[in-house]
């Protein structure tokens, strides 16, 4: 969906990344201190308050079991007849199979009466194998069923009972009391999953008990309910004891209605507080209050309608409410929620439909009824497990999220089968497993983008990235945390990276996952200390532009990239420091053998020539060994250097010297750049002195916006340049301005003299 | 009386140039004594003063000291000659600040630059002695970042190359604490001379710009020298009677 950034509120929402001088913007409004603020307290708090909630929790714990033993305990208590029944073609109840021998005989035979004492049930239909009246449409066969079950387990209740069969034929049995085997595993399974779902509401409320958390804690404990519920009506045999039956419907009904209107009030208060939030909150809770009042005294008629359209609307402004939210601020929470919102709300309405379209076919509403809206609830209660855990880890929501669609895209298929076909059960659901697991494997990639927001950038790019930054860290230590923030903001593209004076140990995710923060993480070892300032961190707000929350794999991701970049840094600086340490090494071995060397020489030469062409060798020596043990010169010091070098020689030549040097950024130079120029210069100078008899040399060296522009231009009697042979001296200048990228040109000036001119366009290109 | 030139070069060659250069600058009669290194060069000095490095009868009056020698760096012998009234002149191949530096803080009175042309050579040395030192772009900024954090705080100050080994360890620091003396900070107008010097002017520029007389620059550039010199051979003396010498 689209994402618009007018209703962002407040301007300062800007995702551009803040200097370090935000400290008052961070505080009050660019960054919402409160949900940090929360987190922060609330960990601290937690270590304090902790022993008293572990002592409540273990409680809980143990009642909860304690709980589900005595459930256990009294559904095996009274007799039951040990035998499966189902419904069969006529509507009737059949005999499925029994361990009992005297009952053998009677498999696949209807079951028409039973008499217990002087209880005597007729058996019409199929309705008593109905698991629970709060999926029975109408209200008669709501009554009727309700009856049936009162009666069945009244005449079971006699332990000695008479069962009449369609054959005419009829047993008579001492019934044996129920063991905890016959109770079949889907009943510890659905406690099993109650009593996690219990638990899991419990460690949420008491790790912090506030207002959102209680909601939640409320939405869990009816859907623990609604499982208890369902468990117990999955031991279902003919009839379930007393009191099931009569609080089966009113307290199934209050349970949703609960959990919707609570779900309002959650999404009014989380993820951000809406306008009205306690208006809204209040009026769902009124009316679902006056609902359950009405549907408890049957005032209503039709409570199934009621309680179905309800809980329906109320879903829907739920997920209207998520929408909302998300257009004030695009926190990915509401996203998510409304993702998950949408898809339960769908299946509930879906599931509901096809009850009603079945009503007039008693065995395909039979099983809607038992298998649809038993998965429905399983999905709700895993949905609320998930809840608190969204933002741990990607790994359990991605499983969750195809789990989810599987599930719903197969029970959805399955109830339009059994509903408008009227296929078969075991050929529907294959069918609408087949086709699932088709539109599964179709679109399984856009499920996890969707649901994920699967953008990250590639591997190959994000290395590219990891090393520019660390060679640029390595230069410029104090840009740690703004090249930082970059990379990071590539990487899970959120909607804002500030950076905030607040000290932080380690990288970790805040705010239920809307945030992530880190250290600015010393790149450059001890050296730098002073260039980054320690106490600060890394914000970053909404991930993938507030679709998506950030995990623990996100932090650990973070972690290790923080860690590659240190390595790297590390790395770019042993190697320069080995390069630097290495040139030094030949530079003082270059200059004192083949210095000494050429000094003697030097001494030696027969001939002035000699003796001069060795001195500039030795100076050419002396330059690059300067310029190998050096790392950088800045240009300032360097056109000093010139200056006092030409001066000194052009003196000693009887030569004046004109210097104009100006540059509009004292640039530092680069090893080439540094010992070019100064050949460059020497070469031009010498060559005046050696040949031109000039008076007077001017030499202008300019640097403006990148562009370099030299010009060496004597008085003497030099005359037309293109004839001169190139030798030694020349040629090396052309070959310098080439290596620095530029273009050199002599010519004759008038009355007399030569120019020589230097320009280098990107100065800075061959850095 | 003839005048005592003690130069120290291990090259021989090197050696019999810089005696020429010597032989050339000065009209006196002139008495070279030669040394091949730093041995040879401390039995010289001892032998002509007795026992002592301080006190001559009748000394060297000028001092050429290469500094890269078979048996150790020339500085040493600087520093251990801070008291002794002579001229002292480093000769190297080497230019650059990294390198000159101590010798001038070790008490060099001037440096020579072996490449140089021996007319050129021939002039330096005469300014030298006649109270003209050379002073390089680079030694200007070297010396103008001493002066500012205070002459003496030396450890890691990125102005001062440490000096080479065996003085490194034994170099006193407590001179180095509290507020730098008078002798050694800059005046205004030292300080002046320096940066023009730093930024490439030459002498003549610069009394032009300062609205000075050119001998008047040299006259700061001497003091400059000697404040560098005062300060360092106060080290020097601390130095010297720790290893004995004095």
């Amino acid at each position: 969906m689209a994402v618009t950034t007018s209703g962002f509120g407040s301007g300062d929402f800007s995702p551009s990344l803040t200097t370090p001088t935000l400290s008052a913007a961070a505080a009050d409004s660019a960054f919402d201190t409160t949900l940090l603020e929360r987190r922060v307290s609330g960990d601290r708090n937690l270590t304090r308050w902790m022993g008293w909630r572990l002592r409540i929790l273990v409680g809980a714990a143990l009642l909860g079991c304690m709980g589900l033993f005595l459930l256990a305990r009294w559904l095996v208590e009274p007799p039951h007849i040990d035998a499966t029944w189902r419904p069969n073609a006529q509507g009737q109840i059949e005999l499925q199979s029994t361990a009992d021998p005297l009952l053998q005989r009677h498999l696949g035979q209807a079951l028409i009466g039973i008499v217990g004492g002087d209880v005597s049930v007729a058996v019409a239909d199929a309705l008593a194998l109905q698991r629970s009246s709060r999926w029975l449409v109408s209200d008669s066969e709501r009554a009727r069923h309700r009856a049936m079950h009162e009666q069945i387990s009244a005449a079971l209740s006699q332990q000695h009972v008479k069962l009449f069969f369609s054959d005419g034929d009829m047993v008579e049995l001492t019934l044996p009391h129920r063991g905890f085997a016959s109770l079949g595993g889907m009943f510890w399974l659905l406690s099993a999953l109650a009593l996690a779902l219990y638990l899991v509401a419990m460690v949420v409320l008491l790790a912090k008990p506030t207002a959102r958390n209680l909601l939640y804690a409320v939405m869990s404990l009816c859907q623990t309910g609604n499982l208890a519920f369902i468990a117990v009506e999955s031991t279902l045999q003919l009839a379930l004891p007393k009191p099931f039956p009569q609080l089966d419907m009113p307290m199934r009904m209050a349970f949703d209605l609960i959990t919707a209107a609570a779900m309002i009030n959650a999404t009014c208060l989380h993820p951000r507080r809406l306008p009205g939030a306690g208006w809204i909150a209040a009026a769902a809770w009124a009316a679902v209050g006056a609902l359950i009042v009405l549907l408890a005294q049957g005032e209503l008629s039709q409570p199934w309608w009621w309680s179905q359209g309800s809980v329906s609307v109320l879903g829907a402004l739920a997920i209207g409410l998520l929408t909302w939210s998300y257009h004030i601020e695009p926190h990915p929470y509401a996203m998510v929620l409304r993702r998950f919102g949408v898809v339960a709300i769908g299946t509930w309405v879906l599931l509901t439909f096809a009850l009603a379209a079945a009503e007039h076919a008693p065995g395909v509403q039979h099983n809607i009824a038992s298998i649809g809206s038993m998965i429905w609830y399983v999905f709700l209660a895993s949905l609320l497990l998930l809840v608190p855990f969204l933002s741990k880890s990607q790994q359990i929501m991605r499983e969750f999220s195809l789990l989810a669609a599987i599930s719903t895209v197969a029970t959805s298929l399955d109830l339009l089968f059994v509903a408008v076909f009227s296929f078969g059960q075991f050929a529907s659901l294959t069918l609408s497993l087949f086709l699932s697991l088709g539109v599964y494997a179709g679109a399984r990639q856009w499920i996890l983008n969707q649901l994920l927001g699967n953008s990250m950038i590639t591997t190959e790019r994000m290395f590219e990235q990891l090393y520019r930054i660390a060679r640029e860290v390595e230069a410029h230590p104090e840009r740690t945390p703004k090249l930082l923030s970059q990379l990071l903001r590539e990487l899970f593209e959120p909607l804002e990276v500030v950076v905030i004076p607040r000290e932080s140990s380690a990288i970790r995710v805040v705010a239920d996952g809307s945030a992530m923060m880190l250290p600015v993480p010393q790149l450059n070892g001890e050296g730098a200390a002073d260039a980054v300032d320690p106490s600060r961190s890394i914000v970053l707000r909404f991930a993938h532009r507030g679709r998506r929350l950030f995990t623990s794999e996100d932090a650990r991701l973070a972690d290790r990239i923080v860690e590659q970049l240190r390595r790297a840094v590390a790395f770019d600086k042993a190697v320069e420091q080995g390069r630097s340490e290495e040139r030094a090494r030949l530079a003082q071995d270059l200059h004192d053998d083949i210095g000494a060397r050429l000094l003697t020489l030097m001494y030696k030469a027969h001939s002035p020539e000699m003796e001069e062409y060795v001195r500039h060798t030795l100076q050419d020596l002396k330059t690059l060994t300067r310029g190998l043990a050096a790392s950088n010169h800045r240009l300032s010091h360097a056109a000093a250097e010139w200056k006092a070098d030409l001066t000194q020689r052009l003196t000693a030549a009887h030569v004046e010297l004109g210097w104009n040097a100006a540059f509009d950024e004292d640039v530092l130079l680069s090893v080439v750049q540094w010992s070019a120029l100064t050949r460059v210069l020497r070469e031009l100078v010498s060559n005046i002195i050696a040949h031109s008899r000039a008076q007077r040399v001017e030499v202008d060296f300019l640097l403006e916006g990148d562009r370099l522009d030299l010009s060496v231009v004597d008085d003497g009697v030099g005359r037309n340049p293109r004839a001169w042979s190139h030798g030694l001296g020349l040629g090396g200048v052309r070959k310098r301005v080439k290596q620095l990228g530029g273009e050199v040109e002599w010519r004759e000036l008038a009355p007399q003299g030569i120019g020589c001119r230097v320009i280098i366009r990107e100065f800075s290109a061959r850095d | 009386m003839a005048v005592k030139i003690l130069i120290v070069e291990d090259n021989p060659v090197a050696r019999s140039f810089l005696c020429r250069v010597v032989r050339e600058s000065f009209s006196d009669t002139i008495v070279i004594t030669e040394a091949g290194d730093l041995e040879t060069a401390r039995r010289h000095v001892a032998t002509q003063s007795g026992q002592s490095a301080v006190a001559p009868n009748d000394p060297f009056k000028l001092v050429l000291v290469d500094l890269e020698l078979p048996d150790g760096n020339g500085l040493e012998l600087l520093a251990e000659l801070a008291r002794y009234p002579a001229t002292k002149i480093v000769t190297t191949l080497y230019s650059d600040d990294d390198h000159l530096f101590p010798a001038l803080q070790c008490g060099a009175d001037g440096y020579l630059l072996k490449e140089d042309r021996f007319e050129v050579l021939v002039e330096e040395l005469q300014k030298i002695v006649r109270g003209q030192p050379p002073l390089s772009p680079a030694i200007a900024r070297r010396l103008l970042t001493h002066f500012r954090h205070g002459a003496g705080v030396t450890g890691g100050d990125a102005g001062i190359a440490p000096l080479p080994s065996g003085l490194q360890s034994s170099r006193p620091m407590p001179l180095g604490k509290g507020a730098p003396l008078d002798h050694e900070r800059l005046t205004p107008r030292e300080s002046e001379v320096l940066t023009y010097l730093s930024k490439g002017f030459t002498i003549k520029e610069i009394a032009s710009l300062m609205g000075i007389k050119w001998f008047t620059v040299n006259d700061h550039i001497k003091s400059i020298y000697k404040k560098l010199n005062v300060s360092s051979r106060a080290e020097a003396a601390v130095l010297a009677s720790k290893q004995g010498l004095v």
